[in-house]
């Protein structure tokens, strides 16, 4: 086993022999086709030619017949050297591709599994072997539920995933490739996070998949240094918003008291608190949603008291005017607080780029079966290049990342309209839908 | 200790408890304060107050396992704030069955106007 994980040829062949993949394929037609005319040409010219020479040297018709019967069985014989030859490197060809294969498959490193027509396995490496701590023996001819029944196989979340399920199964259907995350828990070990991907093999374009190819990415150790990143976030933000919160309830807690000088420091602070909860928050969504962890609780909620609070804030009046423009009443499913950080992270880009004392406007209303949320402002000139100076990741592209994912979560989208010289950032959502996150 | 209009402020951050006493006291309210689940136990045996502020990730007894011993000794009648600094807030409060909800960080006024939905602000001392 470990020669072929060495990637060792087992039997061992010149390289110089091996085929040169990278080649079209040739005919087999052409070669037949080739060695059987050559194999009539000189069986006629053997023919002709000692038939010239026979009757050019005896004209004893008994010798002759006797030599003509010796003609037979010397062709016969030369007949059957050439087959033995031609068979002989035809197979030992076909040995060194099937040897070579193997031990390609044998030396991959990730898991391989080959599916047969009849969807069980008929061929593993010694990596999967390894992954899911069997003998290569054990795996040869198992099907999808015995599968399912040696390794347990769940989807992240814990759900089992059903054998006709698996990729390896769907695909024959579906075409590939495909993939998809799991859990495996083989027996005698702790549980492997693997990504698996499966394609089938067609011998011709639109030909069903005679067998499939499925590989076993181990991503065990990722998934546990993701999980640790987004335990690390959540600890992070926790411990981070609390004294965020003593800090910004200190500073008001001072305000009643306070003259007109300290009134702007402490609004200054307030104001730098705010920033960092919503940094925080974001930093926190965009983990969650890079782990595939984001969970949205998504209630029946009036659009209108959210949007006229947020206009509202503290944070805004600095150097803004928000003004609202709300049509109807419309109502929608979504995730409050996560909703209201998208609000917020749009609002903070259009003050971000808009120039000091400008209005800001917070724009909802129905438009069918959506609702639209915008936020409309006077854009700066150096608005679009902003990101040469500040990157795509600063808290603004941040947030701007982080309204997508959270719009998308809920079905909905994110946008952004020019009109004139203002510039409109759109979130639609579905109205009364639920979150899909 | 005036129980009708009685804070029981339960955080395991000092100067979290501190500000809020102080704010809350400002407005009139008497206030008591413990560090954990299990003190603050401790002190609605000695006096039910009439509001209570629980922050939910606290060593030795939690939020969550405070409200459900607090439920089960003395049933519904005080309404709990949840203050938490946790994700979701609406949902942990929904958890421990709680009256309302405050997320950290807060804003000073937000933090009264929650109170005084549950407990009647007192007059200022200036204008008694």
């Amino acid at each position: 086993l470990d020669d072929r994980v060495a990637g060792v040829v087992p039997g061992g062949i010149d390289p110089k022999a091996l085929p040169d993949l990278t080649q079209r394929a040739y005919s087999a037609h052409r070669v037949a086709g080739t060695v059987t005319a050559v194999f009539a040409a000189a069986g006629l010219a053997w023919v002709i030619l000692t038939d010239i020479v026979l009757y050019g040297i005896s004209h004893d018709h008994i010798l002759i017949a006797r030599i003509e019967t010796a003609k037979g069985w010397i062709f016969i014989a030369l007949a059957s050297l050439l087959l033995y030859a031609v068979t002989f490197r035809s197979a030992a060809r076909l040995d060194r591709v099937r040897r070579l294969t193997a031990a390609i498959v044998d030396s991959i490193a990730d898991g391989v599994l080959l599916l047969g027509h009849d969807r069980r396995i008929a061929h593993a490496n010694p990596a999967a072997a390894r992954m899911l701590r069997c003998r290569l023996e054990e795996l040869i001819g198992m099907g999808a539920a015995d599968f399912s029944i040696r390794f347990r196989v769940t989807y992240p979340g814990g759900g089992l995933v059903p054998p006709g399920r698996f990729i390896s199964q769907r695909v024959f259907e579906e075409g590939g490739p495909l993939n998809h995350k799991i859990t495996l828990h083989p027996p005698g070990g702790g549980a492997l996070v693997i990504s698996a991907t499966a394609a089938g093999v067609h011998m011709g374009v639109g030909d069903e998949a005679m067998w499939v190819v499925s590989v076993m990415h181990d991503i065990t150790e990722s998934e546990h240094l993701e999980r640790l990143r987004d335990q690390f976030f959540g600890a992070a933000a926790h411990s981070l918003k609390t004294p965020v919160a003593v800090i910004k309830a200190d500073v008001q807690a001072l305000l009643p008291g306070a003259g007109p000088k300290h009134r702007r420091v402490a609004a200054s602070i307030e104001r730098q608190c705010d920033r960092i909860d919503r940094l925080v928050q974001n930093m926190l969504v965009l983990a969650r949603a890079r782990s595939q962890t984001l969970e949205l609780y998504p209630i029946e909620m009036a659009l209108r008291p959210l949007v006229e609070q947020i206009a509202r804030e503290a944070v805004w009046s600095y150097r803004h005017q928000v003004r609202t423009e709300l049509t109807g009443s419309p109502s929608i499913r979504a995730d409050q607080e996560r909703l209201a950080l998208v609000i917020r992270n749009l609002l903070y880009e259009a003050s971000r780029f808009s120039p000091a004392e400008s209005p800001l406007t917070l724009v909802a209303r129905p438009e069918g079966d959506r609702v639209a949320i915008g936020v409309r402002y006077h854009p700066v000139s150096w608005r679009d290049r902003a990101s040469e100076t500040y990157g795509d990741y600063d808290d603004v592209g941040l947030g701007r990342s982080v309204a997508e994912t959270i719009a998308e979560g809920h079905g909905g989208s994110l946008r952004e309209e020019t009109t004139g010289s203002e510039i409109t950032s759109w979130i639609y959502l579905p109205a009364e839908s639920g979150a899909n996150a | 200790v005036n129980r009708r209009n009685d804070v029981l402020v339960v955080d395991d951050d000092a100067d979290m408890i501190e500000v809020i006493e102080l704010v809350l006291q400002d407005a009139g309210y008497a206030t008591r304060s413990a560090l954990n689940g299990k003190l603050a136990l401790e002190a609605v045996a000695i006096a039910l107050p009439a509001v209570i502020v629980l922050d939910m990730l606290m060593p030795v007894m939690n939020g969550w396992q405070f409200a459900r011993e607090f439920r089960a000794r003395y049933g519904g009648g005080v309404p709990i704030v949840v203050a938490t600094a946790a994700e979701h807030a609406r949902s942990r409060s929904e958890e421990v069955d709680a009256s309302d909800f405050l997320p950290k960080p807060f804003e000073v006024g937000d933090l009264l106007r929650t109170i005084a939905r549950h407990v009647p602000a007192p007059p200022p001392p200036n204008t008694l």
